[in-house]
Formats: C-alpha cells, sequence, structure tokens
C-alpha cells in the first residue's frame, strides 16, 4: 500500500502573468528518492518554496506528511537546502546549526552534539568555530546541506545540493544522499543528470508548467547499449560514419544513433541474439577500436532528452 | 503553536540577538558607538550642567518660568547627572532605537537565513523573537549608559545613594517602555524591506509624512489634535516632570501601540516571500 509523504493536487502557481505551475498533481511515497528535473525556470525552485512554505500557492492542495506546508507539527521533520540561502556570516557554522538544533526542540547540549555530528557527514568537523563569512563558497554549501541533516527529518529537500562543489566534493554528497536515503525520503532538484540518475528510484520532469513523471521501460532498456569509444593519441582513429556502419552490420542491430565524443546508442533485438555484447566487443578489436564506456539502457539524459541532442546517422 | 514552544523560541532568538551584541563584529561597533556618544554626553554635557543645575538661582529660574508645565520637578531626582541623562536620553534614544533595530528582519530574509529559520520556526515566533532580543539589548545599552551616569555622579559626590539607584531603575523602565513602539515600528519596517538601510529610510518618512498630514489636518480641523496623543512617543512630554513609580500608568498606551504594530509586522512577515 501506497504511503505518500507528499501529496500535491492541481497545485498552481503564477508570478504575474506568467504561470509557472499549472494544475501539477504528484505523490512521493515514504522511503522514496526523487529526481525534479526540468530547464532553467521551470519551476523547479518555485515547488520546492511551495513546499517549504516560504511562499502561498494560488490554487491547489499540499501536503507534506500529512500537513500544511509550514505548519509546526513539520519542525523537525521537514528540512530543505534551498537554493541561494545562506547562513549568517557574523556567526560560526556551529553555533547557527546549534541554533536551529534548538529551534528544533533539543537542548543545548544535544544541540551542539548534532551539530558535531553533522558537520563530520559533510567533512567540515574542523570548521565548527569558523565563521560562515570567512568559508569558501563549496564550504558554505556543505555548511548549507548540513543542517538539512540536522535531526532525524523525514522528508529532505535538496534544490540543486551539488552545484558550485567540485567533483570530489559532489561525489562525497552524491554518497552522503544515497546513504541517508535509506532512513529519510528526498527530492533532490538538479542539472546534473548523471546525479539524478545515480541517486534517485523516480523522475519528475517539470515543462512548460506540466509535471510529468518519467517512467524507466525495462523492456526497452534491455535492448539498448550506450556506447563510448576512447580516443587520443593511444586509440586509433575513429570515423563516426565508419563505426556505425560496422555496428549496423551486426546480427539483430535495429538502430545507430551517433552522438558527440563518439558516443554511440544501440538498439537490438535480444531475441535474434543472445551474446550481442560479446560480439560487439568482438567487431570494437577487429577494428582496433577501444571503448571507453558501455553500459546497458539509454541514460536518463537520452530518454529525457534523446529527441532533441541526438543526430540519427543513416 | 503552543505558548511552551512559542516562550521557547523567543527566549532562542532573544539569546542570539544577545550574542550579536557582545560576541559579533558588528556587535561590537554597536557598543563602540554607544560608548562614543554617551562618552561626549556625559563629559562635554552632563557633568558641565550638573554644576548649573545645583545652582539655586538656576533653580529659582527654572520654577519660575516652567512651574506651570512641572519642569520644576526635574529638581527633585536624586541626583542632578540622572536629571540630565533622563532629558537626553527621552529625547536622543527613540531615534537611535530606530537606526540600531532597523535590521531586524531584513538582512536575513534577503539573505535567505530565514528559510533555514522557518522551517524550525512559525514566523510569529520570529517576529516577536527578534522584537524581544532588541529590547533586551537596548536594555543593556540603557544600564551600561545608566551605570556610567551613576559613576560620575558618584564621582563628584563621593558616595552613591539608594534613591539615586533606585531613580536609575526607574529611568530605565520608562525607557524601555518609550523605546517599545519604535522597536515595534521597526520590526514592521524590517518585515517589510529588504535591506536594513531602506527599513530606516522608510521607518523616518513614513513618520515625517504622518506628522506633516496630521499637522495639515489639525491645522483646518483643531478638533483632530487628540490624534497626536496616539503617535510613537507621544507620551515622552508627560514623562519629562514625572517622577516615581506611579509614573509607569502612562505606560498604557506605548504597549497598545507596540502591540498593534507587532501584530501588522507579524502579518507583514506570514504574508512574505521568504
Amino acid at each position: 500500500m501506497n504511503n505518500p509523504i507528499i501529496k500535491v493536487s492541481q497545485l498552481a502557481k503564477s508570478y504575474g502573468r506568467h504561470k509557472v505551475l499549472n494544475n501539477i498533481s504528484f505523490e512521493i511515497n515514504k522511503g522514496e528518492t526523487v529526481a525534479l528535473i526540468g530547464q532553467n525556470g521551470a519551476g523547479k525552485t518555485t515547488l520546492f518554496s511551495l513546499l517549504c512554505g516560504y511562499i502561498k500557492a494560488d490554487s491547489g492542495s499540499m501536503q507534506l506528511l500529512g500537513q500544511q506546508p509550514g505548519s509546526q507539527t513539520l519542525f523537525g521533520k521537514v528540512s530543505a537546502l534551498p537554493q541561494d540561502a545562506q547562513l549568517d556570516p557574523a556567526f560560526s557554522i556551529g553555533e547557527q546549526l546549534s541554533f536551529y538544533g534548538q529551534l528544533q526542540g533539543l537542548s543545548a547540549r544535544a544541540a551542539r552534539a548534532e551539530t558535531e555530528r553533522v558537520l563530520a557527514l559533510v567533512d567540515l568537523a574542523a570548521h565548527y568555530h569558523t565563521k560562515a563569512g570567512a568559508l569558501s563558497h563549496g564550504m558554505r554549501k556543505r555548511a548549507c546541506m548540513a543542517q538539512a541533516f540536522i535531526g532525524s527529518p523525514a522528508l529532505i529537500l535538496l534544490d540543486e545540493p551539488t552545484a558550485g562543489l567540485d567533483p570530489a566534493n559532489a561525489l562525497h554528497i552524491r554518497e552522503l544522499i544515497s546513504d541517508l536515503s535509506q532512513h529519510a525520503s528526498f527530492l533532490i532538484s538538479s542539472h546534473n543528470i548523471f546525479e539524478l540518475e545515480r541517486l534517485c528510484n523516480k523522475v519528475f520532469y517539470l515543462q512548460d508548467g506540466q509535471l510529468q513523471q518519467h517512467h524507466a521501460q525495462p523492456s526497452e532498456s534491455a535492448a539498448h547499449l550506450s556506447l563510448q569509444l576512447a580516443t587520443g593519441a593511444d586509440a586509433a582513429a575513429v570515423d563516426s560514419s565508419e563505426v556505425c556502419q560496422q555496428l549496423r552490420q551486426l546480427k539483430g542491430v535495429t538502430e545507430v544513433t551517433a552522438g558527440r565524443n563518439h558516443e554511440y546508442q544501440l538498439s537490438y533485438q535480444p531475441q535474434v541474439v543472445d551474446d550481442f555484447d560479446i560480439r560487439l566487443l568482438q567487431c570494437l578489436a577487429a577494428n582496433g577500436w577501444q571503448y571507453k564506456q558501455l553500459s546497458k539502457g539509454k541514460s536518463l539524459e537520452q530518454q529525457l532528452f534523446a529527441s532533441k541532442k541526438a543526430a540519427i546517422v543513416e | 503553536m503552543s505558548i511552551t514552544l512559542l516562550l521557547r523560541q523567543i527566549r532562542l532568538f532573544s539569546q542570539v540577538e544577545l550574542s550579536r551584541l557582545w560576541l559579533t563584529r558588528r556587535g561590537l561597533m554597536t557598543l563602540a558607538a554607544t560608548a562614543v556618544v554617551w562618552f561626549f554626553l556625559l563629559r562635554y554635557a552632563i557633568a558641565p550642567a550638573t554644576e548649573i543645575l545645583q545652582e539655586p538661582n538656576f533653580q529659582k529660574s527654572l520654577t519660575a518660568a516652567f512651574g506651570m508645565l512641572g519642569l520644576h520637578q526635574l529638581l527633585n531626582w536624586p541626583a542632578p547627572e540622572l536629571t540630565l541623562y533622563w532629558m537626553l536620553s527621552l529625547i536622543l534614544l527613540p531615534f537611535l532605537s530606530l537606526v540600531f533595530t532597523a535590521n531586524q528582519l531584513s538582512s536575513d530574509a534577503a539573505r535567505g537565513t530565514l528559510r533555514f529559520i522557518s522551517l524550525r520556526s512559525s514566523r510569529t515566533a520570529i517576529v516577536l523573537g527578534r522584537f524581544c532580543g532588541q529590547l533586551i539589548v537596548q536594555l543593556c545599552l540603557i544600564l551600561l549608559s545608566l551605570a556610567a551616569t551613576l559613576a560620575i555622579s558618584a564621582w563628584r559626590q563621593g558616595s552613591i545613594s539608594w534613591q539615586a539607584i533606585e531613580a536609575a531603575l526607574l529611568i530605565s523602565c520608562h525607557l524601555l517602555i518609550v523605546l517599545m513602539p519604535f522597536t515595534a515600528l521597526m520590526t514592521v519596517f524590517s518585515a517589510w524591506a529588504r535591506s536594513s538601510r531602506l527599513a530606516l529610510s522608510l521607518a523616518i518618512v513614513s513618520l515625517g509624512v504622518v506628522f506633516g498630514l496630521l499637522s495639515w489636518l489639525i491645522y483646518h480641523q483643531p478638533g483632530a489634535a487628540f490624534l497626536l496623543e496616539y503617535m510613537p512617543g507621544a507620551q515622552i512630554w508627560q514623562l519629562i516632570p514625572a517622577q516615581g513609580w506611579q509614573s509607569l500608568q502612562l505606560a498604557a498606551l506605548p504597549l497598545a501601540q507596540t502591540a498593534v504594530l507587532l501584530l501588522i509586522a507579524q502579518q507583514i512577515l506570514s504574508r512574505r516571500a521568504l
């Protein structure tokens, strides 16, 4: 039985004449990690702001854990990393997070212990006494993220959690979210499709004020391969049209699509040939082509934006 | 929202404001500015004027000139330094209060810090907490300046009387009540404006415009003069000659003004997009 932790019905929000959200409805169940994708200005941050109670909806209803956004019952149960929000530069991050912990109902001592725990989660344990204004952009972002983990929130809303982070810290944050998703539900907005693909088990696509839920199609995924060939001094010269021609000659292949950077999407009939992967590798070896990456199924990016991004090579 | 949680959160917000005064650069700058202002007032205004205030001829002249207004009551304070402190602070502190309390909410709202806070606290608690915090900060500044005034008095007289300490406590209570509506006014404007500078400008312009409109109205309709009695600080002129704890009965108007202004601030912040 579904247990919705977020229930949104016919939600609408406009800024002037611009309708940002147009009667959207969706549910997120307990334990799910959900991605929110959309172009700039699609309304992702507006949706986050509505769910957090920062702004009021024009119409429609929202319930988080059965309560209206902003309800006292949600204090400490729903947390968020709002986009562009900053801590007070005059105080240390430890003082501020402890204060937030106390606002959530923790004692001073428990709030300090909790602050040390969440700062350690984002690798800022040594910066308890550092003022927010003295931190680098990436460190400030991680400190802001740490505040979202104070206590035991059941629902965590993260708006662009890894934007502005270096690759190592972005990876660390992804791993952290992955670990914490065992205990809390997440709604994550990001432009990093690869990040969302790894973290989330449901995808919402926001476009023109409408929300579409993206469903992965297992049968279709099983008949696709994503291939990227290696290039450079050690690799043989690669001609995309020749690669496509060779790949199309493989038994069972129905379509070959070439993208940029020697990326190829292959569609094939698994019922025709059951060792397609091996035949593909043999084909690459025979032509002296080295592969950089080979994965089954279409990437989330391909599934969502294939029609716009890729050029079909006949 | 439960009253226990509300009071707890108000206490927490007030503690943060106290920390901001004593432990941050901005707070220490406020303390330094206050110290400089009061140093000059004590050194070049209060101390020299104390001698004049004690001269029998001056006292006779004051009683003759302002006896009808009750200003001769000023001479009844247990120390002349307190008389001068009382007069100066009643006139100066409301203006200083507008400046010092202009940044109750606006910076946090512009920076987005209120988004973190509003997930853990009601907007009512934020408004009341910041207001109470600012009042406590101002009480600290009043007590410090009063302590300096008493120190000057003690240095001049060689001792300090219990009556002077009691009078200082009465003055601090009165001043806190006088500052309440001005602080609440800045709560309103800081809940509305995007910066403390804008909040201060709006407050000054609004007060000026309202006084101007009232003056125009009273000029044409003299019967409307009673409206001036509802303006923030209207009781100050009655307070100047006031003596004793019974003068606290004049607190009803500023307390009512404060309640109304805080209600407006709460409504503004509740409707404001964070």
